[in-house]
């Protein structure tokens, strides 16, 4: 069985509510799996795949924002769409200043929770390609011999071949060489390039220091 | 008592003419006092004699019994002389003694004072039996228990001695040998002195009782005084002390007098007072006038007023609230006293408190509409869920179906699913309505008569779905015989929805297996009982106190409103809202009175 592109989770402690979304979601071609309570989803294991969680506010035991509240406490980071049948504005406030992507009133118009799944699985894609690329970027700037870093680091600051040579006493030549072989391990086809890559670094700290 | 007095001459009271003892009639030689040639009456030495008497009642009131023992030996020239008186105790003469005694003697048997015979046996009794004069001779012939009182009697003279008109004993004059004989003159003599002993002796108790009445009041006054003397330095320390005010003044409105105290109630000073400014008319308000008058009136009458609650001026015109009493000082008939207690203080308290009433009323009242606010949004919210959920289904499935037959491809299996589930949801849509139609009609009056089971029926078929949801299962025991009570419908039910909530709630919270609620209703003697039971964990018992309280909670996303609103909700009814302990999970029972009205 092939591994799926995306999965959207469904948390509804309504079965007939959960089936008729199953049913919706799977007419625009997208995997569901669905759960009766918060409980039972933080108990299944989540796939290496692009998610999404369609979840309902009113449930029995953990409610929805208390789930959410605690997915992003763990540092898990699932795009989240609400739904509820007696959503209020401070709720809606609440929910979205959490991260929700969107806070959908029952009974909700079909396009809506589909366009809102699509941005949601989308905004999880793009998250982990990110992910991705930089911890491709970290293995590359680890990489890097001691001597040929603190010669990228130079450069990225600004200074110039001769002045590098000056500060760590050494040949220009020599800069040269640790500097054109950093660009290759770092695969940066220009200095603005390798700029970018090192501010990207900088500003996303390692996730395992 | 006779133990006390016993001497040497005490004798059996009771004491009877022993065997052998000769009669009286053969001791008695009273007619030979007639017969006797008589000696001349010596008027002269009787005057002195009386004299001494009298003398000796001015100087010595006390030893007039023995004055009279000395008179008669002297005028008689016997040998012995004395009185013998009725006592009880041996002291004091007393007419009903069984004995009697010898208060004083002259003569030879003066050592014998102290001594005594029997009351109804000896020569005292039989002259008190005869109310007359007796000559007795060798009377220890008779009256054996005489023989050892020496020297030995002759002859024996007994004259009756009356206090008061009643003979009470006798004074007696002895011969211890014949040198002489008793004649007609001494009889006379003696029975002369005794009538005057005997007023002497009646004037002497009389004395004696004026010194006691005497000495008692002194006493009295003596203890007035010094309870006086306590008073004042009361008084004294009062008027000092300055807790109280204290005037003097007079009925024609002038303040003579004032302590500090008073002085600071209404704010005026010493030159005040001196310049005779400051008089109680002035310091009066119009409207406390007419109790100033009954208090004046009062004070005509008894010479006190009754301590009555008012109000002075003082010097910046403001009020101050005083408790007042006082008297008109004895025998001045204008001038008083009065007494001041600021009650400022008392009055200030008093306020505070009725004012922090009316706030904690105020926010009693706030909280209340908060409450029913609170109420009525979460009936919106468990009304918008239970209706909202078939729709969201309803309106997805038929998404669905819509998007399904729009493809190129249909499946009419899933269409067919589809379309079952949206006609079921819509049915249970209607059902939902139809259930919350039929409770806001029943809840239009205030009170109505109605059936506690049938509210538990309705409420539980509300939160059937809930049950379902949260898998807990429900059990009902519902007695068939219950009274009818008179209450508020849609407020009952609010109350079970919240115990049932929270019970479904604690219940799904719980670990343990059973996930059941029970709920009850019986008949009890106030009325009607309604019981709601989880299986859920229980209430702490530190916390039983407090649950009822508004904004008190355990849940995290509570606000700690519904047991407060349903305990108000039902004491409003005349019942009761409480927790029972019970071994396992929460037991919360309510009460509801039925109304005399209602059968």
């Amino acid at each position: 069985m092939s591994e799926p592109e995306s999965i959207v989770f469904v948390i509804d402690d309504d079965p007939s509510v959960r089936c008729a979304i199953e049913r919706l979601i799977g007419t625009v071609g997208l995997q569901v799996q669905l759960f009766g309570s918060a409980q039972e989803f933080l108990a299944s294991k989540l796939p290496d795949v692009p998610i999404c969680l369609v979840l309902d506010i009113r449930l029995p035991g953990i409610s929805g924002l208390v789930l959410q509240r605690q997915l992003v406490e763990a540092n898990v980071q699932i795009p989240i769409i609400f739904i509820t049948s007696h959503g209020d504005v401070p709720m809606t406030v609440r929910a979205m200043k959490a991260g929700a992507v969107d806070f959908l009133p029952k009974p909700f118009h079909d396009q809506d929770l589909l366009d809102a799944i699509h941005l949601a699985l989308e905004k999880d894609r793009g998250r982990r390609q990110q992910e991705a690329e930089l911890t491709a970027l970290r293995a590359r700037f680890e990489s890097l011999s001691p001597r040929e870093g603190e010669v990228v680091a130079m450069v990225v600051s600004g200074m110039l071949n001769k002045q590098i040579a000056a500060q760590i006493g050494t040949a220009e030549n020599t800069v040269k060489i640790h500097r054109s072989r950093a660009m290759e391990k770092m695969q940066a086809n220009s200095l603005a390039d390798l700029v970018k890559m090192i501010q990207r670094l900088q500003v996303s700290p390692s996730k395992s220091p | 008592m006779t133990q006390s007095v016993k001497s040497k001459y005490d004798l059996p009271v009771e004491a009877s003419t022993p065997e052998g003892a000769v009669s009286l009639d053969s001791i008695l030689c009273t007619e030979e006092l007639q017969c006797r040639p008589s000696r001349p009456p010596d008027y002269e030495k009787e005057n002195r004699a009386l004299v001494a008497l009298m003398s000796t009642l001015t100087d010595s009131p006390s030893s007039i019994f023995q004055t009279l023992a000395d008179t008669i030996l002297d005028i008689t020239q016997c040998d012995s002389a004395g009185l013998s008186l009725l006592t009880r105790d041996g002291k004091k003469p007393d007419v009903c003694g069984k004995r009697f005694y010898w208060p004083a003697i002259a003569g030879m048997w003066n050592p014998h004072v102290g001594g005594g015979t029997p009351r109804h046996f000896g020569p005292c009794g039989d002259v008190l039996d005869q109310n007359r004069t007796l000559l007795f001779r060798h009377f220890e012939r008779r009256y054996a228990y005489l023989l050892p009182v020496i020297p030995a009697v002759e002859e024996c003279l007994l004259v009756p001695f009356y206090v008061a008109g009643e003979a009470v004993g006798t004074i007696w004059a002895i011969m211890h040998s014949d040198r002489r004989k008793f004649d007609a003159e001494d009889d006379r003599v003696m029975a002369s002195l005794g009538k005057f002993a005997s007023s002497a002796y009646q004037a002497l108790i009389h004395i004696e009782n004026l010194k006691f009445q005497v000495s008692e009041r002194e006493k009295a006054e003596a203890e007035v005084r010094e309870l006086a003397k306590g008073l004042e330095a009361k008084i004294r320390r009062l008027v000092e002390a300055n807790v109280v005010g204290i005037v003097m003044w007079n009925l024609e409105g002038a303040i003579t007098e004032a302590n500090e105290a008073f002085l600071r109630m209404v704010q005026y000073n010493r030159e005040d007072l001196a310049s005779g400014r400051v008089r109680w008319t002035s310091l009066t308000p119009a409207e406390w006038r007419g109790h100033d008058e009954r208090a004046v009136a009062d004070l005509k009458a008894t010479g006190i007023f009754q301590p009555f609650e008012r109000e002075y001026f003082r010097k910046d015109g403001r009020r101050v609230p005083v408790l007042l009493g006082g008297a008109l000082i004895e025998g001045s008939g204008n001038e008083g006293v009065a007494f001041v207690l600021d009650l400022s203080e008392q009055k200030r308290a008093q306020d505070n408190l009725r004012e922090s009433e009316t706030r904690l009323q105020a926010f009693q009242e706030d909280l209340a509409r908060v409450s029913r606010v609170v109420a009525m949004g979460e009936l919106a919210a468990t009304i918008a869920h239970e209706v909202n959920q078939p729709l969201t289904a309803i309106v997805t499935n038929g998404n669905f179906c819509l998007r399904t037959l729009d493809g190129a491809t249909s499946n009419p299996d899933e269409l067919r699913a589809a379309i079952t589930a949206i006609v079921n949801d819509g049915t249970r849509a209607s059902g939902v309505i139809s259930r919350i139609r039929g409770l806001l009609k029943k809840g239009a009056p205030d009170r109505t008569e109605l059936d506690i089971n049938e509210i538990i029926q309705d409420v539980t078929t509300l939160l059937r779905h809930e049950f379902t949801r949260s898998r807990v299962s429900l059990r009902t025991e519902l007695a068939s015989d219950l009274p009818r009570v008179l209450g508020d419908p849609v407020q009952l039910q609010q109350v079970l929805l919240n115990l049932i909530t929270n019970a479904i709630e604690a219940t799904s919270s719980s670990t343990n297996g059973r996930r059941t609620i029970l709920i009850r209703s019986a008949k009890n003697p106030d009325g009607v009982l309604v019981q709601v039971q989880d299986s859920g964990p229980g209430i702490a018992p530190e916390l039983a106190d407090r649950i009822f309280e508004p904004f008190f909670t355990t849940k995290a996303e509570g606000i700690g409103m519904g047991l407060s609103i349903s305990h108000s909700i039902v004491e409003t009814h005349g019942g009761h809202l409480g927790i029972v302990p019970s071994p396992a999970g929460a037991l919360f029972e309510f009460t509801l009175p039925i109304d005399a009205g209602v059968s």
